[in-house]
């Protein structure tokens, strides 16, 4: 069985897709210790089985929220085989910050490219296989109001499932510099050593209040 | 620039470059949506066309609904008279024929004119305008210390205060939000205009109609003092910038319109179903007892009303005004739908007498004072729940009362004195 998580911005379809995997095999729940909705369904595609766990809509991942925690823990503890990050397309600038920073987890990330038919009319065209090359990731693009790339996106998981990839993501030369050498640090100190160390170099750089008290420090690194 | 702004930059960057290889611009096509948008949100032309809704909506509202609360007069009158033909008990007469009948009858004119605004304010809201109102009006409450999302709760205060106070839930801002709740009770509710209409009507006769503009003039203009004063002196900062989605227009469907009319409007009926009707008893029973003493209800000078009137009187004789008016301010507290019913017991005429009534307990410039102060004084019951509800306590519930008392008598003060002296008696 594949586990898949489903991650994105508020308001992109969130669950109109995971209605459209799941149907009716839906299971309610909560996240633990919080009141927030924690929803899962099973889905299957040409024999295997795909778990599917909803997160909550979130724009970013710094832990600032109780939305963001529960998103980011899922991620990073349970460790699911697939998160698809749901992406809208009419508002494809501010939903890609997400995507930086589940690329930065290094998830192994599936790009479900939502209201593809909304994009033209903010005033412009996207190609789907380009994005796809500059990112190094699979895109489907969608309508998922209409059913439009379900099946696809079962299909596009499965395959993920079954040869991860985790494309780095590269920024500024300057900003680089300061992760490189952070980094070396985590590396060599075992700070965290269970999360990837790049990610937990960022997360450090920022200042992230819940990974600099997992990684016992209290003051600035 | 710390590491955590510096690399939020180089994610958008990236993004940038990413977006830069992959996306290409085409055409937009000018929409139906855009095409009203550039009227209605120009520089210029939005205030300007903004107004004018505003204006056609009111307007629309009180014309539509006059006959409709005149049939509920006639209505009520008719039950009136019938109670106290029929009724031989005297007293129970007086209590379901002035108390009840007559106390709803004062209440319920009300209805058709606040169902009318609610329906137009729902086809506005329902296209799609009213976002855009925020937006237009954004450059205006900026500059008194709100922000364009304050823009909709104080336009429904005009309705009521208590709806409106629970709008302020789409401020993301919790300053920002504070101070909304905090001057919106000085926006002039439904509950107010009978006030005006009573003595702006019996008073100012020609000039009625703009004497009763200047007091929603008066109120915006305080809310923008206070919601100043407020930000300057209390919480400081600044008003935390706007971001809207404009939803594409749409047309309103009748079931909506009436839907969204019908849970505003039922909040009202309920009121006037609960609080103004026990109101209006207990304002019957103040003013006709003792029943030997005031002979029946006939001479209010002798009871209870008068006492709570004559301990009030001493604060409010320097704006001119006596203790029928001390009993009137003190039974809005209730609501304040209950002031002009409530100068109709105590004069113990029914509405159609109490303009004769008026005149010899009040004098032009007293009128003004005592529509000012409806305008500004104590929030109402329902509006003090509401606001330590959304405030979250007593304290700043406790600071709302106090300073709107303490402005009533201000700014009553000033208007009676500035009529005495350009001579408006």
């Amino acid at each position: 069985m594949i586990r898949t998580a489903l991650a994105g911005n508020p308001n992109v379809g969130k669950s109109v897709i995971f209605n459209a995997l799941t149907g009716a095999k839906q299971k309610i729940g909560n996240w633990p210790g919080v009141t927030v909705e924690k929803k899962e369904g099973i889905c299957n595609y040409k024999g295997t089985e795909i778990q599917v766990t909803d997160l909550p809509g979130i724009y970013s991942l710094t832990a600032s929220s109780i939305d963001e925690k529960i998103a980011r823990d899922y991620i990073l503890d349970e460790k699911p085989d697939v998160v698809v990050d749901i992406v809208d397309a009419s508002n494809i600038e501010r939903n890609l910050y997400l995507t930086m920073q589940l690329m930065e987890m290094e998830a192994n990330l599936v790009i479900a490219l939502n209201k593809m038919d909304l994009a033209e009319s903010k005033g412009y065209r996207i190609d789907v296989r380009k994005l796809s090359n500059e990112i190094g990731l699979p895109v489907v693009p969608m309508v998922a109001i209409r059913n439009e790339g379900v099946e696809e996106l079962k299909q596009t998981v499965v395959h993920a499932a079954n040869s991860p990839k985790k494309p780095a993501i590269r920024y500024s030369d300057e900003v680089e510099e300061a992760i490189g050498e952070m980094e070396k640090k985590v590396t060599k100190e075992r700070i965290l050593p269970e999360y990837p160390s790049r990610f937990v170099a960022i997360k450090l750089l920022e200042g992230d209040k819940t990974i600099l008290e997992k990684a016992g420090k209290r003051t600035e690194v | 620039m710390d590491f955590a702004a510096q690399i939020a930059m180089a994610r958008y960057e990236r993004i940038g470059e990413i977006l830069g290889r992959c996306m290409e611009r085409v055409e937009k096509p000018e929409s139906f949506s855009d095409m009203i948008d550039k009227v209605v949100l120009d520089r210029y032309l939005g205030i300007p066309v903004f107004l004018t809704l505003m204006w056609a909506v009111f307007q629309f509202a009180f014309s539509v609904s006059a006959p409709f609360s005149d049939a509920v007069d006639v209505f009520f009158s008719a039950c009136s008279d019938w109670a106290k033909n029929t009724i031989t008990d005297p007293q129970l007469a007086s209590l379901i024929g002035d108390g009840i009948f007559g106390g709803l009858g004062f209440v319920l004119v009300f209805l058709p004119p606040i169902a009318f605004v609610f329906m137009a304010l729902a086809v506005l809201e329902d296209t799609g305008y009213l976002s855009r109102a925020a937006f237009v009006m954004d450059r205006a409450m900026t500059k008194v210390g709100l922000q364009g999302k304050s823009f909709i709760p104080m336009l429904l205060g005009f309705g009521c205060n208590v709806p409106a106070i629970m709008a302020t839930r789409t401020i993301e801002n919790e300053i920002d939000r504070k101070i909304t709740i905090m001057v919106n009770p000085l926006m002039s509710c439904s509950a107010r205009l009978p006030v005006y209409i009573l003595f702006a009507g019996v008073f100012f006769e020609k000039y009625a109609g703009a004497v009763i503009t200047s007091m929603y003039l008066l109120g915006i203009l305080l809310a923008a003092l206070m919601a100043t004063l407020f930000r300057k002196l209390v919480f400081g900062g600044k008003p935390s910038p706007l971001l809207l989605e404009m939803p594409p227009y749409t047309v309103p469907t009748l079931r909506g319109v009436f839907t969204s009319a019908w849970v505003r409007t039922r909040v009202f009926l309920k009121k006037a179903a609960t609080v103004l009707f026990i109101g209006a008893i207990a304002i019957w029973f103040l003013s006709t007892h003792p029943w030997q003493a005031t002979e029946g209800g006939s001479v209010v000078e002798n009871s209870y009303a008068a006492v709570i009137g004559h301990a009030v009187e001493p604060l409010i004789r320097p704006l001119g005004l006596d203790w029928t008016a001390g009993i009137a301010l003190f039974a809005g507290f209730m609501a304040k739908e209950i002031v002009v019913g409530t100068l109709g017991i105590v004069y113990g005429v029914g509405e159609e007498n109490v303009a004769s009534a008026i005149v010899s307990h009040f004098t032009p410039a007293s009128a003004l004072a005592m529509m000012v102060i409806t305008l500004i004084y104590l929030p109402c019951l329902a509006t003090i729940g509401i606001l330590r509800q959304e405030l979250g306590g007593w304290k700043w519930t406790g600071f709302v009362v106090a300073y709107e008392l303490v402005l009533a008598y201000m700014v009553a003060g000033i208007v009676f004195l500035g009529c005495k002296l350009v001579g408006v008696a």
